[in-house]
């Protein structure tokens, strides 16, 4: 009875430590399954959740309770569970499997699902252990990685671009560089060719002083702002400068240089265009000034003075002129004694002379008158020429004197049977004039007219009052004055060609002696031709008192 | 109609014959703790030893058998405490299938509900309780319902709301429903012999 006590004390007392065992293994169980960081369940053979654990009751939202007793397939989506079921019978064990899991709220979990099978001591399937790993987080992360490799990738063809771009703008330095390198080639080139052009310009600039030091003339050159810039040799022997003393200063300052003042009333402060202006420095030195203005590119930037010593041809002429006068005294003497003789045989005073005779003597007369005339239009011009050319004036009506040639012509129009036309003021105020040498100037116009005009041609005398002059003007409907010679009209000697053809006779100086006069009277003359068509001639004369 | 719970009441419940396995008492504490947390629990065992019986559920071994009056007292203090209705004690039952020690252990059987319901649930009962019996009745799985009569287990009153729920929750875990309702058809506190439970599901 004591050993059956005693046995079943010892019993009792087993069964007591296999409960311990048993309740520590449950507490083991249940806090180690409670404490698995990722959700586990435990699902049976027909899909019912069975065992949860509290992190698969965080991550869908479910309390265990409504987990457990739920079919497995509410927590994911249909095709997963069902793929994931199959594999997990067939395979025994599913690993990383990716799955979507279905919250309480509807939520969709990506998460990498584990599972394996669980089976009795028979082998027989009872269901599966299901645990799984929230991807959310690993998703976010790869998305955001994908995100960062999308934006290191498009960095990256940024980069490439932007290598690209460098490499292109590397090849575009390179492709400058070549450009650069290139221009300044050319442009050492250009130096070189400007080099060699400023050698060229130098020597040529050097040709140019040597002449200009060398030339004959004398050259002064004025800047822009008229302070001159040059001067030559020559000139500095003229004036009796020295270049170093004046070049630089201005018109003004020049002017204070005696010798130069001449020259610089002459041209005046503006440097006037002068054009072979006789001028006198000394009674041995007389020059021949020209100005020429000196463009470039439609700006003036400078004067040239060129300044021609005539001295020598002055004292030529005067001396020929000199000559030329006393040979037409000494010879208009004895040509004045044989007109005076004619004069007399032809008038009958030493008896009647034949038919025949009379004839040659009225010839030689008219040559000899010619010839006179000629002298005394040598003597004239010589007197003009060496400034004896005085002129005796007197206050006097101009019509009169004008009347009086006409009056004198009319024989010789009448012959040549022209047609006069006379326009005159019935008054005009009258001027100061030298009425021998005026009515002188008067008759050379009104001769050409005559003579170079048509037959049946005509002549207009204009005279009137204009402003403080009086214009005198004749028109006649001649031969005209060739275009191509007008300029040399009140030159010495001067006749037109078709003037020599037309007429052998003429001394050509009328004119010149013409222009002298009008000009010796204060006046000015000019004149409008067309070659075949006629020519007028005009001239001013000063009105000293208005009548 | 709640019944005063006194020393007297819990002395006559300890008298009763039998015992039930401390997993019951452990599903209590598990509803207690998730329900209402730790000073509730702790209510509970100051009103069980106010009665005379202390338990420190903590302490109480899933697998250990302890007096069925017991398990019936701790249920009784538990919705006094907790001021329970009787479906939130059929909810206990349910819920106690879920924290089951016994269950988690038998669950690996629960291959079919034909299998569950013929062979298992007396298995289950005889693991729970030593006395009773389980007898399965009737399953219709296509019109879903099933039939089971518990015998010789008459006990108290609350143990007919908490084992239907009880037996909802094991049905819940091979049937796939979360809608699973019981009905006890016959009572022997109402005069039949067995107790007789109608389960329906949707």
């Amino acid at each position: 009875m004591k050993a059956n006590t005693h046995t079943i004390e010892e019993e009792r007392k087993k069964i007591e430590y296999l409960l311990e065992d048993l309740t520590s293994l449950e507490n083991y169980t249940k806090d180690l399954f409670n404490f698995f960081p990722i959700p586990i369940c435990v699902v049976s053979s027909i899909g019912i959740i069975l065992e949860a654990n509290p992190s698969l009751e965080k991550i869908t939202g479910y309390q265990i309770e409504e987990l457990i007793g739920k079919g497995i397939e509410e927590l994911f989506k249909i095709e997963d569970i069902d793929n994931l079921t199959k594999e997990i019978f067939e395979k025994e064990l599913v690993k990383g499997k990716e799955v979507t899991l279905l919250t309480k709220e509807k939520k969709e979990i990506p998460v990498s699902v584990y599972a394996r099978l669980r089976k009795t001591e028979q082998g027989e399937a009872i269901g599966y252990f299901l645990g799984f790993f929230d991807l959310t987080e690993i998703k976010k992360f790869q998305e955001q990685l994908q995100e960062k490799i999308n934006e290191l990738e498009r960095l990256r063809e940024k980069e490439i671009i932007l290598r690209m771009e460098e490499s292109a703008k590397s090849a575009d330095i390179e492709k400058r560089v070549k450009e650069f390198e290139d221009t300044r080639k050319a442009l050492m080139n250009i130096l070189e060719d400007a080099e060699e052009a400023r050698k060229k310009a130098e020597e040529e600039r050097n040709q140019t002083l040597a002449i200009i030091n060398n030339f004959v003339d004398g050259i002064l050159v004025f800047d822009k702002n008229r302070k001159l810039s040059l001067i030559n040799p020559q000139a500095e022997n003229f004036f009796s400068v020295k270049g170093e003393d004046i070049i630089g200063r201005s018109i003004s300052e020049l002017g204070t240089f005696p010798t130069l003042k001449p020259l610089l009333n002459l041209v005046g402060e503006e440097i006037k265009g002068v054009f072979r202006k006789e001028l006198s420095i000394k009674e041995t030195l007389i020059l021949e000034v020209t100005t020429i203005p000196m463009i470039r590119e439609g700006e003036r930037i400078g004067s040239l003075v060129i300044l021609h010593d005539i001295t020598r041809e002055k004292m030529i002429e005067r001396m020929k002129s000199e000559f030329v006068s006393i040979a037409a005294h000494q010879l208009r003497t004895p040509l004045s004694a044989i007109k005076w003789t004619l004069k007399m045989i032809l008038d009958g005073d030493l008896g009647e002379v034949p038919k025949e005779q009379r004839e040659f003597l009225e010839k030689t007369y008219q040559s000899n008158e010619r010839i006179i005339n000629l002298i005394n239009d040598l003597l004239n011009v010589s007197r003009i020429e060496e400034g004896r050319y005085l002129y005796k004036p007197i206050l006097t009506d101009f019509i009169p004197i004008l009347d009086s040639l006409i009056d004198s012509y009319k024989e010789e129009i009448k012959k040549k049977n022209l047609k006069l036309k006379l326009k005159k003021p019935q008054k005009l105020p009258k001027v100061k004039v030298d009425v021998e040498k005026i009515s002188l100037a008067i008759q050379n116009l009104l001769e050409n007219a005559i003579r170079y005009n048509k037959e049946s041609g005509e002549i207009e005398i204009n005279l009137k009052e204009k402003g403080k002059e009086i214009e005198f003007s004749i028109r006649d409907t001649g031969i005209g004055i060739p275009k191509d010679q007008q300029n040399r009209v009140f030159t010495k000697f001067f006749r037109g060609y078709n003037a020599i053809k037309m007429e052998t006779e003429g001394s050509g100086l009328g004119l010149f002696i013409t222009k002298n006069i009008i000009e010796a009277h204060g006046g000015k003359i000019w004149f409008e031709s067309e070659e075949g068509k006629g020519t007028t001639f005009y001239f001013t004369l000063p009105i000293v008192q208005k009548t | 109609m709640s019944q005063e719970l006194t020393k007297e009441l819990a002395q006559k419940l300890l008298g009763i014959k039998g015992e039930a396995r401390g997993v019951a008492f452990k599903t209590d504490r598990e509803y207690v703790l998730r329900k209402k947390g730790e000073e509730y629990l702790k209510k509970v065992e100051k009103e069980l030893e106010r009665l005379g019986y202390p338990i420190k559920y903590e302490e109480i071994k899933s697998m250990d058998f302890y007096p069925i009056g017991l398990r019936i007292l701790s249920l009784l203090v538990i919705k006094e405490v907790l001021n329970l209705n009787d479906d939130a004690i059929k909810e206990m039952g349910l819920v106690a299938t879920k924290s089951s020690l016994i269950i988690k252990i038998l669950a690996k059987y629960f291959l079919s509900l034909q299998r569950v319901f013929s062979i298992e649930s007396p298995k289950i009962w005889k693991k729970h309780y030593t006395i009773g019996e389980i007898e399965p009745v009737e399953l219709n799985e296509e019109k879903k319902y099933a039939i089971l009569r518990l015998k010789d287990f008459k006990v108290h009153k609350i143990m007919c709301s908490y084992l239907g729920g009880y037996f909802c929750g094991v049905a819940q875990l091979i049937t796939k429903t979360s809608k699973i309702e019981f009905k006890e058809t016959k009572c022997p506190f109402l005069g039949d012999e067995y107790h007789e439970f109608l389960l329906t599901w949707k």
